[in-house]
């Protein structure tokens, strides 16, 4: 009888505690659904077809994600200052993102391996003299607020003591004031700008240079106790390169030539 | 569910720029009303004038200004005009916008005060021999702008709160601009506009209960 008694308060105590046990990926394979914070305003990484619907390489990955989870993918549109406040109040679940994986941001979310990383270009104004990264010197300059480039950009200017910086909201807005001539340059990822450059929205800008910042290594993050879940993104991100469906994607997004090395000489991880 | 932590100390170590930014947002405010208070007494001299054109501007003036977003207002004063070929700075478009939004606004709160004045007053000024801008300025203007002036608080309390409307025309020196740079730097969300959120309160607080000591000083019988 006693026995009874202590099996069912086990099993009663198992219930109650199972559920606390359960980490953020055992939440994503019950509740069959993923959702990814990406940027939509961020071609050919995010942005919306003709029926408006989210495309590009992070929407890709993020399907990828989860097709391999076995459950559904749901993008929510995320720009890029609301990235975080989107996972910490549960909204998303992971974020594809195109997110730089500095040392400061790793303070307040987990990051996985890098999963992409972007060279940066420089994109002018036709009328201006510019035509090499150090002729930004003195010049009227913006990028898209919160990305990797701006946070370099906005120190550069400050380091040259000369000049201005601007961070505009949307990555279209920046390629619109600097078609309109507000701004004399820009650095952006230099697939955003090839995707700018030849669409020909923004009239009067050229590419002149690159940037020379050492390549930007982007990552998919989540809440940074999530062991769980940030190791089996990393298994992912290696898993996609394997495959090579890292290539393929980079191919179908971005175009021909070979995609980023995604990792770094002479040190493991 | 809400799984964050709350690092306060890394947020407040960045308080000197967030207030550097207060001070720049009250600027803002601060020109813009002055600005925009002219202007709409100019805007509303227009409407009591007999002159069709001068009414027809200050009428599409206040119905723009009034029934649009101020985030359309300031977003045409920064992209709008520079399809013209004007490039102004963010600092300058944002102030644009804002005082454009101030005089409409503020042109409405004077017509609506001075529906208060009996119109008794402009004549008894006028059979004085006055002539019709003499009785407006020493009669009509100080009485108008006395029970406006709560009102005109408000205004400025809404104009302190749309300097947070620059960001997208590229502000980075205001409050909010500096607050959202800082957290494309640490992603500490929460913690920086918290802090951002308490001094903006400070600050409307301190105009209201500010106005309102003047009010009660100024405006005695």
């Amino acid at each position: 009888m006693k026995l009874t008694y202590l099996a069912a308060g086990l099993f009663a105590a198992a219930a109650v505690a199972g559920p606390v046990k359960a980490d953020k990926l055992d939440d994503i394979i019950a509740s069959g659904t993923l959702r990814c914070a990406v940027v939509l305003d961020f071609p050919p990484m995010g942005s919306r077809d003709e029926n408006n619907n989210p495309v590009g390489f992070d929407v890709d990955y993020c399907n990828d994600l989860a097709t391999a989870l076995g459950v559904k993918a749901e993008i929510v549109e995320t720009p890029f200052p609301e990235r975080i406040p989107a996972l910490m109040s549960g909204r998303v679940d992971v974020g594809v993102a195109s997110t730089s994986d500095t040392l400061e941001r790793a303070k307040t979310i987990g990051v996985t391996i890098p999963y992409y990383a972007f060279e940066n270009s420089v994109t002018v104004n036709d009328k201006t003299d510019i035509t090499t990264w150090e002729g930004m010197k003195g010049k009227t300059v913006g990028a898209t607020a919160g990305t990797y480039e701006a946070i370099w950009l906005e120190g550069q200017v400050k380091e040259w003591g000369e000049g201005e910086f601007r961070p505009y909201q949307t990555q279209a807005d920046v390629f619109l004031a600097l078609s309109q001539g507000q701004l004399d340059a820009t650095v952006s990822t230099t697939e955003v700008a090839n995707a700018n450059v030849k669409g020909g929205k923004f009239p009067g800008i050229k590419i002149v240079d690159k940037a020379p910042m050492v390549p930007d290594y982007v990552s998919l993050f989540t809440m940074r106790q999530e062991y769980g879940l940030i190791n089996y993104m990393n298994l992912f991100i290696n898993q996609q390169v394997r495959t090579g469906r890292y290539a393929e994607l980079y191919k179908k997004w971005i175009g021909e030539g070979e995609p980023a090395n995604l990792t770094v000489q002479g040190v493991y991880r | 569910m809400f799984n964050y932590t709350f690092q306060w100390n890394q947020a407040l170590k960045y308080l000197p720029r967030m207030l550097e930014g207060a001070l720049v947002t009250m600027e803002i405010a601060l020109i813009s009303m002055v600005i925009g208070i002219a202007l709409a007494v100019l805007l509303t001299a227009f409407r009591l004038s007999g002159n069709r054109i001068l009414k027809a501007i200050a009428q599409t003036w206040v119905e723009v200004a009034r029934n649009t977003p101020a985030l359309f207002q300031i977003y045409m004063a920064h992209f709008g005009i520079a399809s013209f070929g004007i490039h102004l700075s963010p600092f300058i478009s944002l102030l644009i916008g804002i005082t454009f939004n101030n005089a409409g606004y503020l042109a409405e709160n004077f017509r609506g005060a001075l529906k208060a004045i009996p119109d008794t007053q402009t004549r008894a000024g006028r059979s004085l021999g006055m002539s019709a801008v003499q009785s407006f300025r020493s009669i009509i203007l100080p009485q108008m702008l006395r029970i406006s002036f709560l009102p005109m608080t408000n205004q400025m309390v809404w104009a302190i709160l749309m300097t947070s409307l620059g960001v997208t025309v590229g502000m980075n020196t205001d409050l909010y601009g500096v607050t959202q740079d800082l957290n494309a730097l640490t992603f500490r969300t929460f913690e920086l506009f918290a802090i951002a959120a308490v001094i903006f309160y400070l600050i409307t607080k301190a105009i209201t209960i500010g106005a309102r000591l003047i009010a009660a000083r100024l405006f005695r019988y």
